[in-house]
């Protein structure tokens, strides 16, 4: 093995475990914490588009027209560099949370709406003709059909997400991309650092698929596809 | 016991039902027939309410609504008045998540607020009696159409409805699957059950009806015995469309 090959290869055995621990301490919670409460936000979102009340499906309108029309690194922006300056200082961690949240919030709303809206118009008039309410009908009938047709998009919306959470390295949290861009600084073999960076986001997203592949057996159960 | 009273539904400026006058005796098997377009299946959906008529007025029993150009029922006397009949759909609408005994049992723990042992004993009963007892753990894609429409037939028997409502329960049927189908609805008949039947199964009509109801552009025709519709019809319309069926294809 020749001098640079060994060199870099300790470079790239002493960054592994920076690396990895940057993407366990933040890119992981981070990821996981806002699709929670991007999934929360986005089924309430869905709900109130289908709502019938005009107000509720106005507000729920507004809000995803405004941030699926804007980019996400603006919008990251605006929460940690833009709101101090009324007086709104949000740590970096909490700030890109609250942004993917966001962002999750309008894009699986749309997914769930769609998925809705999926549903035969016959599952709702069997539900009705048997009595239901349109509350019963949502909940027992129509909901778990949709969400088995929205798993699939949802999964990948999770997968953008672990890799969208790079951008909260331009709002100062040293998660895995930072971390690469630090170390780089450091050492200066930028081509070997950032594939490692992402063999490390290509690990996350692999092991995040299988179990999305886990999750949709289970919804097999019941469809003939 | 059911009485239909000059009721009225339009789509936008076109008038699907022109006034419909019906009544039919607890007991009875009422089967309407007529020509594709007629309005049978926007009849049915308004006894069950899945169309709001646009005038005229419903009874069942002792409850009675009543419909008025820019005046709906409120939600809750729509949904009482629901829960009096159920529905059989031509294409079946079982919910594809569930098991055919959690098909039948659904309504009966939501809606009626059973007890799930006290539901599922009735639910096994219903599949019993249109012999599916042996199919309760089988989800809709593995049973075969006649056997999904009995569940169909079951899940509507749930609710104990005072008047089951089919809607041309066997013509998306293959041929071979409609007599499994016909036969349960025969025996729910010589049981007594309340009920309004739309289907193009002229022999099974005869056999089953108590008053065959023809309908042709919205209106009810002509309706009688089904002696006196089928073979000694009145009206020339009626004539025509019973003989447009029994031309050999
Ligand atoms: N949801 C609807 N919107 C508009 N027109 C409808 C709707 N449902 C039925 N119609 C019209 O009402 C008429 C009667 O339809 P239908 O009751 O289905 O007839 P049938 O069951 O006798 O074949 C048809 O002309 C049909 O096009
Ligand atoms: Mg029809």
């Amino acid at each position: 093995m020749n001098d640079r090959t060994a060199h870099l290869t300790d470079i790239f055995i002493d960054s592994f475990v920076p690396l990895l621990m940057a993407g366990i301490k933040f890119t992981i919670p981070l990821t996981i914490i806002s699709f929670i409460l991007g999934f929360v936000l986005a089924f309430l979102t869905a709900l109130a588009r289908l709502s019938r009340w005009s107000i509720l499906q106005r507000v729920a309108w507004f809000y995803v027209w405004i941030i699926r029309g804007t980019p996400l690194l603006v919008q990251l922006f605006i929460i940690f560099y833009g709101l101090p300056s009324i007086g709104v200082v949000i740590d970096a961690f909490t700030a890109a949370v609250i942004g993917f949240s966001i962002s999750v919030g309008a894009y699986g709303s749309e997914i769930m709406r769609a998925a809705i809206q999926s549903i035969a118009k016959g599952q709702w008039e069997a539900a009705y003709s048997v009595g239901m309410t349109r509350s019963q009908a949502l909940r027992r009938i129509v909901l778990p059909q949709a969400a088995r047709v929205s798993l699939p998009p949802l999964a990948n919306s999770f997968i953008s997400l672990l890799k969208d959470t790079s951008l909260a390295a331009t709002v100062t949290l040293t998660e895995l991309f930072q971390k690469g861009q630090q170390i780089t600084a450091v050492v200066y073999e930028p081509l070997l650092l950032y594939c490692e960076v992402a063999l490390i986001y290509l690990i996350f997203s692999t092991v995040l698929s299988a179990l999305q592949h886990q999750l949709e057996h289970r919804f097999d159960r019941y469809a003939a596809r | 016991m059911i009485e239909i009273n000059d009721l009225r539904l339009s789509f936008g400026s076109n008038e699907v039902l022109k006034g419909i006058d019906l009544s039919i005796e607890k007991g009875q098997v009422t089967v309407i027939i007529g020509p594709s377009g007629s309005g049978k299946t926007t009849l049915l959906r308004c006894i069950n309410l899945l169309e709001i008529p646009t005038e005229g007025m419903l009874r069942i029993g002792d409850s009675a609504l009543s419909f008025r150009e820019g005046n709906k029922p409120g939600r809750g006397d729509i949904l009482a008045f629901r829960r009096k009949t159920g529905m059989v759909f031509q294409s079946y609408n079982l919910f594809p998540h569930m098991t055919a005994l959690q098909n039948v049992m659904e309504a009966q723990v939501i809606v009626q607020k059973k007890s799930r042992a006290e539901a599922k004993e009735r639910s096994m009963e219903l599949l019993g009696k249109v012999g599916l007892a042996g199919k309760a753990d089988s989800y809709p894609h593995q049973l075969s159409g006649g056997q999904q429409q009995r569940v169909g037939i079951a899940r509507a028997m749930g609710i104990g409805p005072e008047l089951l409502l089919f809607d041309e329960p066997t013509s998306a049927l293959d041929p071979e699957l409609v007599g499994e189908v016909l036969k349960v609805i025969k025996e729910l008949a010589v049981e007594g059950m309340t009920m309004a039947i739309v289907t193009h199964e002229m022999k099974f009509a005869s056999q089953v009806a108590d008053r065959i109801v023809f309908m042709d552009e919205g209106i009810i025709m002509e309706q009688g015995s089904p002696n006196e519709v089928l073979n000694h019809p009145a009206q020339e319309r009626t004539r025509q469309f019973l003989s447009l069926l029994s031309e050999p294809v």
